[in-house]
């Protein structure tokens, strides 16, 4: 890792990449224990915002013009757009504010725990071989788990949503924690692409309304066999 | 020279959509012959770029690249859009109103998702191969959900989360592919690119568990956009609810699609660990999808989930060629995908035929199919001989290759695959002779079949037939220079 002129900063920012999996855990743990959807998107944009201010410190670190770019995007997509939608979705679908949730928050809070601790002991072994931030491997890998969680412990439409956005957030976090972030067009349409995703799932979203009057997942069973 | 070569066929269903949507006042004939045109432009396009990647490899930039195996894909991929324009002409009389639901919203949406597919193709760069197999997931699940009711929603909504979790998934092996080069000593500017990680991939054997970790993920990502069991639940219900030329599109243009990016993986990942550890979770995947497919293909009640089914089954004996390997299986396997394409077309055109005209799809309620349609009915029949690998027909040569491959090596998947190709050939004589025959339960009143829907069912046959009976020259050495691509 190349110091930088100033090393006061250097310092601080390469600090920050080390602490920011800790407070990334917390919002983890907000998500799983939220009782309001409100909550649990204010929970999704300060990880995002994490994630940013991560990438800007490895931008500052390494010197980096083209992570200046991806965390400006990040910034601008992930911490700004995507919560700003959701919170769109929420009014404009008549959502209730509290969660009809199939595990109640303790557990679910308990259970993500659980999953935290396992991510720790999952990357254990690659932490080393893969010369990466054992805290920022396990803390991807427990982003990836608890995205799923949430899709599979929430009724509501919007929350599968916001489970994708938290998996995708883990795998951002996978490729910086480890190789300092993928290329830039790729970052880029990646990006884009979870953009058009949202977008479509907020229109489904409007379409599942419409025709079955709720928004409830686990009652569009109408399809089997 | 090149740049046109590969850019005109990526670029022009774009334009075509772009166009199509600035039609969306005008009638439905102006609407259909824009279409058209661009269609024969595409096509025109595909063809001119399949001949020449099927000699030389042709690049462009470090982000397009085609060989011969991108050329075999590209044949099937422009055959099955040809095929999907003739019929949907006559299929598409009938739109249902809503936003996005339209003539021109339609053919769009459809250029838009060829764009993405053949974009997968044409792809040189990993991560640019990601990118395009998610756009291909959400340029047709308005497709899917595009008539708008209860069970399409429905279907629309599952293949949106399923696909987006499952090739966040692929992401995921992707970049540990990504991480496995650069820690191999490749620039990152350029460990993503699949040519330069194939001829490192002894560097990126460096690090081994990182790389079946990501072959794991890569298998179980991509495969879901394959169908491969367990990851299959979205595909029957998306192939039910579309409207019938884009099943055909799903069933054969995007599960090759999804199965070619596997195959380049696979390259890289026996470059660097040696050849068994991938082939045999390709071989344990597409073993357990040909089993379930086929044995649920039993209990279908719904003519198109029949059909879905059987294209599960499909993809897990394509996945078991590859698996096995060798000559044959290999050979097998790409032989299956063009023969499987074509069978699968003209099922789901026949599929679409019958419910247009019953308003209906469960096999219980529709009787009598052979005196009302008796065209379509002897679609069905030959169609479903074909299906189940019976000769005259092409699917029989590509299974017969993939046999031999599995008798040779692995006798105990051979012998499992012929007791599931009687599975399938009771499913579908089953079902099949129960509609033919008997009075219909309620009075056909839809519209009878289109001509432009018989000609296309008719090509399919033909060229199954063809297939089946003397493979041509050139697709014969085509096929083999995409083996030479696979196991080089």
């Amino acid at each position: 890792m190349v110091m930088t002129m100033t090393p006061l900063f250097g310092i601080a920012a390469a600090r920050l990449l080390g602490s920011a999996a800790a407070l990334l855990f917390l919002t983890v743990l907000a998500m799983a224990a939220a009782r309001r959807i409100g909550t649990c998107i204010l929970a999704y944009g300060c990880q995002s915002a994490l994630l940013a201010a991560e990438v800007f410190a490895v931008a500052y670190v390494r010197h980096s013009a083209a992570a200046w770019v991806v965390g400006a995007m990040v910034l601008v997509v992930k911490t700004a757009a995507l919560p700003w939608a959701l919170l769109f979705l929420v009014r404009r679908l008549g959502v209730a504010p509290r969660l009809e949730v199939r595990v109640a928050p303790m557990p679910s809070a308990f259970a993500t725990a659980a999953l935290i601790f396992f991510s720790f002991t999952a990357v254990q072994g690659f932490a080393s071989e893969l010369h990466a931030r054992e805290n920022l491997l396990a803390a991807s890998v427990a982003l990836m788990l608890s995205g799923m969680w949430l899709m599979i412990t929430h009724r509501l439409a919007l929350m599968q949503v916001l489970g994708v956005l938290v998996l995708e957030n883990g795998i951002f976090l996978a490729a910086l924690a480890t190789t300092f972030g993928m290329p830039l067009v790729i970052e880029a349409g990646v990006t884009f692409d979870l953009l058009i995703g949202v977008l479509l799932m907020g229109l489904l979203a409007f379409r599942i309304r419409d025709t079955f009057e709720h928004l409830d997942v686990s009652r569009l069973r109408r399809l089997r066999g | 020279m090149n740049a046109l070569l590969l850019l005109a066929p990526l670029l022009l269903p774009w334009l075509a959509a772009g166009v199509l949507l600035s039609l969306r006042r005008r009638p439905a004939a102006q609407v259909l012959s824009i279409a058209w045109i661009f269609g024969g432009l595409e096509i025109g396009a595909l063809g001119a770029l399949v001949v020449a990647a099927a000699r030389h490899a042709q690049a462009w930039s470090d982000y397009l690249r085609a060989d011969a195996l991108t050329a075999f894909f590209l044949l099937t991929t422009g055959l099955v859009f040809g095929l999907v324009l003739l019929y949907a002409a006559g299929y598409m009389r009938r739109v249902p109103p809503g936003r996005f639901a339209s003539l021109p919203w339609f053919y769009a949406l459809l250029f838009v998702f060829l764009g993405t597919i053949v974009g997968v193709y044409l792809a040189a760069n990993l991560g640019l191969m990601w990118i395009l197999m998610e756009g291909t997931t959400l340029a047709s699940v308005l497709l899917v959900g595009f008539y708008n009711t209860e069970r399409a929603v429905e279907a629309g909504w599952k293949y949106l989360i399923v696909c987006t979790v499952g090739l966040a998934l692929g992401l995921f092996g992707t970049i540990a592919f990504y991480l496995a080069a650069v820690r191999g000593g490749v620039g990152t500017a350029h460990a993503l690119d699949w040519l330069t990680l194939l001829r490192n991939a002894k560097h990126l054997g460096n690090t081994p568990r990182l790389l079946e970790l990501g072959w794991v993920f890569l298998a179980v990502g991509y495969g879901t956009k394959v169908g491969l069991v367990p990851m299959h639940s979205w595909l029957p219900d998306a192939h039910a609810e579309a409207p019938s030329p884009v099943s055909a599109m799903l069933s054969a243009a995007l599960l090759n699609c999804a199965l070619y990016a596997l195959i380049r993986f696979q390259e890289i990942a026996s470059g660097a660990l040696g050849s068994a550890y991938s082939r045999h979770v390709l071989l344990a995947l597409g073993l357990v999808s040909a089993l379930v497919g086929a044995m649920l293909m039993l209990v279908q009640r719904d003519l198109k989930r029949l059909f879905a089914y059987s294209s599960i089954e499909h993809m897990g004996i394509v996945a078991t060629g590859l698996g096995l390997g060798g000559a044959w299986g290999v050979y097998g396997a790409l032989l299956q995908i063009l023969n499987h394409a074509l069978a699968k077309c003209l099922m789901f055109f026949a599929a679409g035929n019958v419910r247009e005209r019953y308003h209906e799809a469960r096999m219980v309620r529709i009787r009598g199919l052979g005196t009302t349609m008796p065209l379509t009915a002897s679609a069905l029949v030959l169609g479903g001989v074909a299906l189940a690998g019976l000769p005259p027909f092409g699917l029989f040569a590509s299974e017969f290759a993939i046999l031999r491959q599995a008798f040779d090596h692995h006798p105990a998947a051979g012998l499992l695959l012929l007791a599931l190709l009687s599975v399938v050939f009771a499913a579908l004589a089953r079902h099949l002779q129960g509609m033919l025959g008997g009075r219909p339960v309620i009075p056909p009143t839809g519209p009878g079949e289109a001509a432009g829907g018989l000609v296309a069912m008719g090509i399919c046959l033909a060229l199954l037939l063809l297939l089946g009976l003397h493979l041509p020259g050139s697709v014969h050495s085509l096929l083999q220079r995409a083996v030479a691509v696979i196991r080089s």
